[in-house]
């Protein structure tokens, strides 16, 4: 054989390859568009204006969260020339050594992502790109950089905003800001490190409408020198736009009120305009000022002692704290009665103390007199026939359709479910069903004699504040309630639209009078359990709470509760108080609390100053 | 007899002046891609133009050494040459890693990567060996040695591990190829095994390389083309796979088949045509089902990896994630549009602005195409085809078989370091790192091809002594 004709095979081959290179590169480099426009964009670097955050008023148009400015040194190695490390240290007053850290620490740990494939680390540093050298700098301290920065190739300063809290309250409500994470920045375009995310409270929960819309500046560096210039005379340049102002519902004086009534204290205030569903104010006591976690410097001195702080100031208790809650429980116990037609507003029990234990007062012959003595036996008897309505022959089987029947009612006064108001750290409370009990006790083991408790809003049932205040609307609006929120407008548009859908309880308005009729002899008639809280020239109803509560077992101070709305008629606001081991009953701190708050708001001033001077002064003992 | 002719009597002054002009260019590019203004001199040897130019300098050097030695040296010592190359790459095993290979040999930024030089010593023992047979006489002992020469080197690049290097020494397999040699011996070993059959030669053995290559074609081809599916105007809104796009093609390819080869063969031998056709379809259908069935049953890291290094990788990142240097690479050669952007003005793949890269080596065209556009990339593809071109003319102007085959060697290694880094730039090959021959900064590519040159130089112009 012979394979002098192969030597054709090569040659062939080494010409077709030239060829179809030729080809290809007369393609992409004459025909093709397309590459140049993308060397167009590697080129020329975007930079990325982000706006200041909305700023956020409270309902009577005082600026409540506001921004302040500060810089960011920025580093950008691709624009570096040989830095002159003493006196580039010197400049931002620095030791030498230091700027060499800081450079490795941006360049091993900025912009790291995990990769999904391998579970590893990904250092994604780009010389291209500007990471900030020195964050959160104050004007002053800028200023003093600043004039000499052009003898520092590839730094520059970058203005940036940060929060500021005029009023130092509502820290549980506003929540915070911190950087993102790297998973935030991969997840979202939007983010680049060093940028700052709503981390809690509704700067978290709208996030999206707190942020605004980027700027974006492009900026074409030629390859020898490092002039820079403005892209095409900055044709494709957008300005940076922020997010239209948020209003919100809360009085930010009746606020700061409140976070000082319950100064000492551990104890929430949650007040909600009724006929909207706007929180008024939602006090968590203790808190903090908010502007202590501002920036990342201060998180990082502040956050620590905030979190290991023992009265947990951090935690948002009308939010996420689930309370028993006492005999304000007995105000929806009458009313499903009635509605379920097991009694009626003339229905009387004898106060049989051998039953539950209950106070001297006089005979509860209406359901008016019973919720204004708040009588024990009556209530156990009343949820007794609700949860035991002899539909069924076995009273196990029984009680499990009662307390079936009975959980629905409480899920249509929102309880039992968590609540869809617009701030994260909402939980749902306790609201037990025969799921709840067969866990505990065996299915068909229990009746209501084993669950009599919750009768009287003991035991089982669990509701955070935000739930009970929630009650004080409903019974201040007679059946029904928009779910509670703190966004009342965001620039044009009204609130969310799932705030403005009224959710209707299971219960007619009908049956709410005699029971709003004995809230309002509660505060106004001889016999009343909370006529501490009167206020002249006001008609209020209220209920009061005492929750024996135990930790391991041991008995602690009872807890103070009340709820309340008023005017009776035509109510402007509604709330619930609630004050951790305060001891005496609900009477006793949680009612004159709510007073001074619905006063102030009514009013716009307290005269009650002795009432006011009490509560304030109270150090209860358990605060530390 | 050795004839009385001055040293460079039938010297090849065009193959010459071709390798000269190719480094120039090579060295004008890394000045250009890598210039520091605070070090502007060319000579600057704190910088990598300057250590290019030191590098030439040195290679130069060493070719007039290897032009002073008689080309009877590399012959009669064939074997301890490729037995220090090969030493080389044990001992580079044994120190400890440099970016993650064992692949260089040095003290600080000066050392060199024995793998470059593992070419030419497999080059001379493999002319050497191929002129020592007759390739009429092949038997599996020949057949083994062959293998063994090319495939030791292999193995030990392999542990480094240096899949650039690794893949050029399949150029040999050309060499093979053009010589005759072929594993024929092998396969009927095993093919004769089967009772009945005695075969003196296959098919398949003989025309072995181009079916390798044929093979490896068709499965590159199924895993690019399948990657997209198939989206037709009659049926929107449906997506068909990508894989029909290679089933319809090679129903079209076999027939177009069938009916070239009718027109070819002799009349009696038509119905054979059917045969063939029909039996490559099969084989094609299998192999192309069996890549693309087991491609879409890896696991997707292994199959993003794959994708990647053909270059269908279509992630969110293609941009700026794992195919950034390819997408960068593109991008600076087509943005350099019939003229380019001028000398020194690459603002993609320039250092300073760090787009690219590499680009002063393994991308080293892309700085030159940027910056001397399609014309100057058509005339540097044109250096290379003339110098390839000119090497296989001078291989078949060889009077010895160990003359031509070394040129060959030489030839095809030059080819695939041209294709696979060119290919590498504009997107036709995967992103493997191996330098542009006499163009990429890099000191050891640069002495060993052109010790490489300088070998064939000299045995060219003593080729009229030899007598086989």
């Amino acid at each position: 054989m012979n394979f002098d004709s192969r030597k054709y095979v090569i040659v062939i081959f080494f010409v077709l390859t030239g060829l179809l290179y030729s080809i290809k590169l007369f393609y992409m480099q004459v025909v093709d568009d397309h590459w140049k426009l993308r060397a167009k964009q590697i080129a020329e670097q975007r930079r990325e204006i982000t706006p200041p955050r909305a700023v956020v008023f409270d309902r009577n148009g005082k600026k409540i969260v506001e921004n302040k400015t500060y810089y960011n040194l920025m580093m950008r190695e691709a624009d570096m020339e040989e830095l002159d490390t003493v006196a580039f240290a010197k400049l931002i007053g620095w030791e030498p050594e230091e700027v060499g850290k800081r450079y490795r620490a941006i360049v091993e740990g900025e912009g790291k992502t995990l990769i999904r494939e391998t579970g590893k680390y990904d250092p994604n540093y780009r010389k291209g790109r500007s990471y900030p050298f020195i964050k959160e700098l104050t004007q002053d301290e800028m200023s003093r950089i600043a004039p000499n920065l052009e003898n520092f190739k590839g730094f520059r300063e970058e203005v940036a905003s940060m929060r500021n809290y005029p009023y130092a309250n509502g820290a549980n409500i506003l929540g915070y800001l911190n950087e993102v994470s790297a998973e935030e920045v991969k997840n979202d375009p939007f983010y680049k490190g060093g940028h700052h995310i709503g981390r809690t409270g509704i700067e978290r929960y709208y996030e999206k409408q707190f942020r605004g819309t980027k700027g974006v500046k492009y900026i074409v560096q030629s390859a020898r020198s490092v002039v820079i210039e403005s892209f095409e005379d900055g044709k494709y340049d957008t300005t940076a736009i922020q997010a239209p102002p948020i209003h919100l519902g809360l009085d930010v004086e009746l606020q700061a009120y409140g976070e000082k009534l319950l100064q000492n204290k551990k104890g929430c205030i949650v007040a909600i305009e009724p006929s909207t569903g706007e929180i008024l104010a939602l006090v968590s006591s203790p808190s903090f000022d908010p502007n202590l976690l501002v920036g990342k410097k201060n998180i990082s001195k502040n956050y620590p002692k905030l979190v290991n702080d023992e009265n947990k100031p951090l935690f948002p208790r009308p939010l996420a704290s689930e309370y028993m809650p006492g005999s304000t429980f007995k105000l929806i116990q009458a009313l499903i009665g009635m509605q379920e037609g097991v009694i009626t507003d003339q229905s009387g029990f004898t106060c049989n103390k051998s039953v539950v234990g209950c106070h001297n007062h006089p005979h509860p012959s209406s359901v008016t007199k019973a919720v204004q003595f708040s009588c024990n036996p009556y209530f156990y008897a009343v949820t007794r026939r609700i949860v035991q309505q002899k539909k069924k022959k076995s009273s196990f089987h029984d009680a499990e359709i009662g307390l079936n029947n009975w959980a629905k009612y409480m899920h249509s006064f929102g309880l039992g479910k968590r609540l869809d108001t617009d701030i994260t750290g909402l939980r749902s409370g306790v609201i037990p069903d025969s799921k709840y009990y067969d866990k505990w006790y065996g299915h068909h083991m229990w009746k209501f004699s084993t669950i009599r408790s919750i009768s009287i809003g003991q035991g089982e049932v669990q509701l955070t504040p935000l739930q009970l205040a929630n009650v004080a609307a409903i019974m201040a609006n007679r059946g029904w309630y928009y779910t509670p929120h703190f966004v009342k407008s965001i620039g044009d548009d009204g609130p969310l639209e799932k705030y403005r859908v009224k959710n209707k309880t299971m219960v007619d308005k009908k049956y709410f009078a005699p029971v709003i009729e004995g809230m309002r002899r509660c505060v106004h008639e001889p016999g009343g359990t909370a006529r501490r809280a009167r206020i002249d020239g006001v008609t209020m109803c209220g209920k009061t709470g005492t929750v024996e509560n135990y930790i391991g077992g041991v008995k602690q101070k009872n807890h103070s509760v009340f709820i309340s709305f008023a005017p009776m008629n035509n109510p402007k606001i509604a709330i619930a108080v609630f004050i951790e081991n305060a001891g005496g009953g609900g009477g006793t701190w949680a009612a004159p609390t709510a007073s001074l708050m619905i006063e102030q708001y009514l009013n716009g001033e307290v005269k009650s100053t002795a009432k006011e001077k009490r509560i304030m002064d109270a150090k209860l003992s358990n605060f530390k | 007899m050795r004839q009385n002719e001055s040293l460079t009597g039938s010297f090849d002054w065009a193959l010459f002046a071709v390798y000269i002009l190719i480094m120039s260019m090579g060295v004008a590019t890394v000045y250009s891609a890598a210039y520091d203004s605070d070090h502007p001199s060319l000579f600057s040897f704190s910088e990598v133009y300057g250590r290019q130019l030191m590098w030439v300098g040195v290679s130069l050097f060493l070719g007039l050494l290897v032009f002073l030695i008689d080309s009877d040296i590399y012959r009669k010592f064939s074997l301890p040459i490729y037995g220090f190359t090969l030493a080389l790459l044990i001992i580079v095993l044994l120190l400890p890693e440099r970016n993650g290979a064992k692949s260089w040999l040095g003290i600080g930024s000066f050392g060199i990567q024995p793998g470059e030089f593992a070419k030419v010593g497999t080059a001379i023992l493999l002319s050497s060996f191929i002129g020592s047979i007759n390739v009429k006489q092949q038997n599996v002992r020949t057949v083994l040695l062959v293998s063994a020469i090319i495939g030791l080197p292999m193995i030990l690049i392999m542990l480094q591990p240096d899949a650039g290097t690794f893949i050029v020494f399949t150029a040999f397999l050309f060499v093979m190829y053009r010589e005759g040699v072929t594993f024929d011996p092998i396969i009927l070993k095993f093919v004769n095994l089967i009772p009945g059959i005695k075969f003196r030669q296959t098919w398949v053995g003989i025309h072995f390389i181009p079916i390798i290559f044929a093979i490896v074609f068709l499965c590159l081809t199924t895993l690019i083309v399948s990657h997209e599916p198939l989206l037709l105007d009659t049926f929107p809104g449906e997506e068909f796979s990508g894989y029909w796009k290679i089933l319809i093609s090679l129903v079209f390819f076999y027939i177009a088949a069938y009916f070239v080869m009718r027109w070819i063969f002799a009349k009696r031998d038509r119905k054979r045509a059917a045969a063939i056709a029909i039996i490559g379809f099969l084989i094609s259908v299998f192999i192309s089902f069996v890549v693309n069935f087991t491609f879409e049953k890896l696991p997707s890291h292994q199959r993003l990896r794959i994708e990647l290094l053909l270059g269908i990788y279509e992630g969110e990142n293609v941009q700026d994630g794992a195919d950034y240097n390819r997408n960068h690479a593109m991008a600076a050669v087509g943005s350099g549009g019939f003229f380019g952007k001028g000398y020194q003005n690459a603002s993609v793949s320039s250092v300073e602005t760090n787009h690219v890269p590499e680009s002063e080596t393994d991308f080293i065209f892309c700085p030159f195409a940027e910056e001397w556009g399609f014309a100057g990339s058509l005339l540097l593809i044109g250096l290379y085809l003339f110098m390839m071109l000119r090497i296989v003319k001078m291989a078949e102007r060889q009077r010895s078989t160990y003359n031509r085959v070394y040129a060959y060697s030489v030839a095809v290694i030059l080819f695939y370091h041209f294709a696979v880094n060119l290919g590498m730039n504009i997107g036709f090959a995967p992103v493997i790192g191996i330098p542009l021959p006499f163009f990429s900064y890099g000191g050891s590519s640069m002495m060993s091809f052109s010790v490489m040159m300088f070998i064939l130089l000299k045995l060219d112009s003593q080729r009229k002594d030899v007598l086989n």
